[in-house]
């Protein structure tokens, strides 16, 4: 999965279809491997990640260890103050603090949180690309992504049980998802006669008025973030008009988690994980991993 | 110098303020707490000014831009050092800024340096804190390091011997795991399913979750001797913090001195860049008088070079009080507005842009005329807002205060209005208050017995023979027939040029022929 995803990109944004999907589990199994190659990576994270449990739920979330060398982005007051970090510079402000850069002399481990807007993380990761010459990975959201559209970046979806109580369920999630996220780009050579360009958000009321009047255009989004239909009627829109955006995502992969995050009838649930990886591929036409388990499809 | 919300923007000292911003915090603050200057401020106001020209002649217009720049990038130490000074402990961060700020005062001396500035005004430096911080500064960024504590490097070097061998123990376990299940172990927990492997894991390996399908295990390597050499290393590290923060609180006091000056010279420059932008004079600052030759009504020549008209320069010479009368679009109210603008630029220390200029430091300017948005606000009608302003101007009117009549009386009926604004120019002269009275009202001048000004006027041969096109066309031509000049009336009316102007403004011809006729008959008679 680390090669595939950086075989053409610099950097690479890990999202989720859910929360509890598995989404910093993989972004720690990219970092493994770079730390396993002894590739000087540079990381952050969109929102506060890494803390020992998740700001919202409590639900345990892995921590980062960060071995020297690495780059980080976080919010001021999240640097560690033992063992200390080297503080190369500074940037946008968070609600944590100003976005501090800084690289790891000494292993450690820290919670991670980023800039909190999309402009301001492209402006970070861009920052990080400069500072070092390793890939930047970013422990992402999926509404932030849009700071990557139309860039040269990676995207990897983790989903898992977290979003669907059977495989089929988590497949057609991430199906769902990615048929979003890869709207491909303008291609001005094939655009149909006639183009409708959406400002802002592609909303249900949006669609429902291309579906009338400009069934057979070609409608334009910014980016594929944009697109705030789901379901039936996504797929009605799709099938109708051809959908495109000026700043496409580059999605390269899908993880999947088996476990669910809550007791099921007071017992651990898990779907089988084989199966689900190799449904999500089916479903996506993505390959599919599943780092905890080490299996792929 | 007092001046209400209306009078503020009626004589551009809003506008004023605002051009004259400084552009970083430091110098926000040193504005805030210098008062303008007032009576009795004569020789401060014009030290100020006239080190600001000196400055203005000295520094290259592009050289001002950068150091300005190099101004608003100076990041505030204040609040790192009062936590310092307080015992609070600093962080890596808080050194990094401090870094940052010692390095942005040197890029303002180069700055300073590069537009020619003289050595002796050049930015303060904080060379001592540089110093303090000097082990820790790798490029612009910092880093604790071992230099700032004897017992740092050993309690790393233990750190970093005691993490080798954990990450060797956890190598060891890892490769257990591949060679026993055939898993890579790459994260911090993996999962072991049944159908794969149901046998025995290797010692290292602590089962987190059991299902009857699978196992979650983690790598658990004990190292109590790596938990306390980090603890070790904890200790270390705080205590180079603490000494740190120590010696620069000792620094607090250069740096504040630094910052003050910073705002000053914030406060200098910015007064710069408008001397460089308008012009600039060391005016006499004397009580009773406002003269001035060529001087610019910054507002509103920004708003006519905005589009792309020309604006006139203005000269005037009042003492005491008088009277200003001429024709409509003459620049009547402009040579109001310049008047108080100046006496305004001269009260904040602002070079005013004339080329000579003799003005007092009044004590408060009052505007009446029209009304304002505060006047709007109370309900008052035009006519109500004046006489009540009127009225609060004679109330504080003084030797050292500057009244500014612009058309007062206008909307209620002539007899009565130019009844009034004479008493109240008999009023204002008898307090001995700086007063210009503009009007379209006859006979002011000589009823009230003060001086009667005015504009020259339009040169009419020049205005009959334009044909404007348009609304923009029409105030070009206004502006070329418009003779700006304010003379000595001579005791002879002036006319207002109305019909002239109205014609070139587009009213219809027949409405103003119908016009001219009424009024050579009406003067006939």
């Amino acid at each position: 999965m680390y090669s595939l995803a950086l075989a053409h990109a610099a950097s690479v944004i890990v999202v989720g279809t859910a929360k509890n999907v598995g989404k910093t589990t993989t972004f720690n199994a990219l970092r493994a491997v770079a730390m396993r190659r002894g590739i000087a990576i540079a990381v952050t994270s969109i929102g506060r990640d890494g803390e020992a449990s998740d700001a919202l739920d409590g639900e345990p979330k892995p921590r980062l260890r960060l071995a020297p060398g690495t780059l980080v982005a976080l919010a001021a007051g999240l640097v560690p103050r033992t063992p200390a970090l080297a503080i190369l510079g500074s940037g946008a402000e968070s609600a944590l603090g100003t976005t501090v850069f800084a690289r790891v002399v000494l292993p450690t481990m820290c919670e991670i949180a980023g800039p909190p807007t999309a402009s301001a993380m492209r402006a970070t990761i861009d920052r990080l690309r400069a500072l070092g010459s390793g890939p930047v990975l970013v422990d992402g959201a999926i509404d932030r992504v849009a700071a990557l559209a139309g860039g040269d970046d990676a995207v990897i979806l983790a989903t898992g049980a977290a979003s669907g109580s059977t495989i089929a369920r988590v497949a057609a999630v991430a199906a769902e998802t990615i048929a979003r996220l890869t709207i491909p780009g303008r291609d001005p050579q094939h655009e149909r006669a006639r183009v409708v360009r959406i400002a802002g958000a592609l909303d249900g009321r949006d669609a429902e008025e291309l579906l009338a009047d400009a069934r057979d255009a070609t409608v334009v989004v910014e980016d594929p973030t944009r697109i705030a239909i789901r379901g039936a009627l996504f797929d009605r829109l799709r099938a109708a008009v051809d959908l495109r955006c000026e700043r496409p995502l580059r999605v390269v992969a899908c993880t999947t988690s088996p476990r669910h995050p809550e007791l099921v009838e007071g017992r651990e649930a898990m779907l089988a994980p084989r199966a689900l990886v190799e449904a999500v591929a089916r479903a996506t036409g993505l390959p599919a991993f599943d780092v905890v388990a080490d299996l792929a499809a | 110098m007092r001046a209400d919300v209306t009078t503020a923007e009626r004589i551009g000292l809003t506008w004023l303020r605002a051009a004259v911003a400084p552009v970083g915090a430091f110098g926000r603050r040193h504005d805030d707490a210098v008062a303008p200057y007032g009576p009795g401020d004569e020789t401060r106001a014009r030290a100020e000014i006239a080190g600001v020209v000196a400055l203005a002649e000295r520094l290259d217009r592009d050289g001002v831009a950068r150091v300005r720049a190099a101004l608003r990038a100076v990041p505030e130490p204040a609040p790192i050092l009062g936590r310092a000074r307080a015992g609070d402990p600093l962080s890596d961060v808080d050194f990094y800024e401090l870094g940052r700020f010692v390095d942005a005062l040197a890029a303002l001396a180069r700055a300073w340096d590069a537009a020619a500035g003289a050595p002796e005004r050049r930015p303060p430096s904080v060379e001592a804190l540089r110093a303090v911080l000097a082990p820790g500064r790798e490029g612009a960024g910092f880093y604790l390091a071992d230099a700032f504590a004897p017992g740092l490097r050993g309690a790393r070097a233990a750190f970093a011997l005691e993490e080798a061998e954990y990450e060797a123990r956890r190598g060891e376990i890892a490769a257990r795991v591949r060679a026993v299940t055939g898993i890579d172990a790459v994260g911090d927990e993996f999962v072991v399913l049944r159908d794969d492997y149901a046998g025995p894991l290797p010692d290292g390996v602590f089962v987190v979750r059991e299902t009857p399908t699978y196992r979650a295990a983690a790598v658990r390597v004990v190292a109590p001797d790596r938990d306390a050499a980090l603890e070790r290393l904890a200790i270390e590290e705080e205590g180079a913090r603490r000494a740190l923060a120590e010696r620069v609180a000792r620094e607090a006091d250069a740096v504040a001195a630094a910052t003050r000056a910073l705002g000053a010279l914030d406060r200098a420059l910015a007064r710069v860049a408008f001397a460089q932008r308008w012009g600039a004079c060391v005016p006499e600052l004397t009580e009773g008088r406002v003269a001035f030759a060529e001087a610019t009504f910054a507002p509103l020549a920004d708003a006519l070079g905005a589009r792309g008209h020309r604006y006139t320069a203005l000269s005037l010479d009042l003492r005491g009080v008088a009277v200003l009368t001429g024709p409509n679009m003459g620049g009547k109210s402009a040579a109001l507005a310049t008047a108080g603008f100046l006496c305004a630029c001269v009260a904040l220390g602002v070079p005013p842009p004339a080329r000579e200029a003799s003005l007092p430091l009044p004590s408060a300017i009052v505007w009446i005329g029209g009304e304002g948005h505060e006047d709007r606000a109370r309900l008052l009608s035009s006519y109500a807002a004046e006489v009540v302003r009127a009225g609060d101007a004679l109330a504080v009117a003084s030797p050292q205060t500057l009244v500014l009549v612009d058309e007062f009386a206008r909307t209620t009926g002539p007899r009565e209005g130019r009844a009034l604004l004479i008493a109240v120019v008999e009023a204002v002269r008898a307090r001995g208050t700086l007063a210009l009275v503009a009007t379209h009202f006859d006979g002011v001048a000589e009823a009230a017995g003060v001086p009667h000004l005015r504009i020259a006027g339009l040169r009419a041969e020049t205005l009959d023979a334009v044909r404007a096109s348009d609304l923009d066309a029409a105030l070009d031509a206004i502006n070329a027939a418009m003779d700006y000049r304010i003379v000595d009336a001579h005791a002879r009316e002036t006319d207002s040029d109305a019909l002239a102007l109205a014609r070139l403004l587009g009213l219809d011809e027949s409405v103003v022929d119908r016009a001219r006729s009424l009024n050579e008959r009406s003067t006939r008679s």
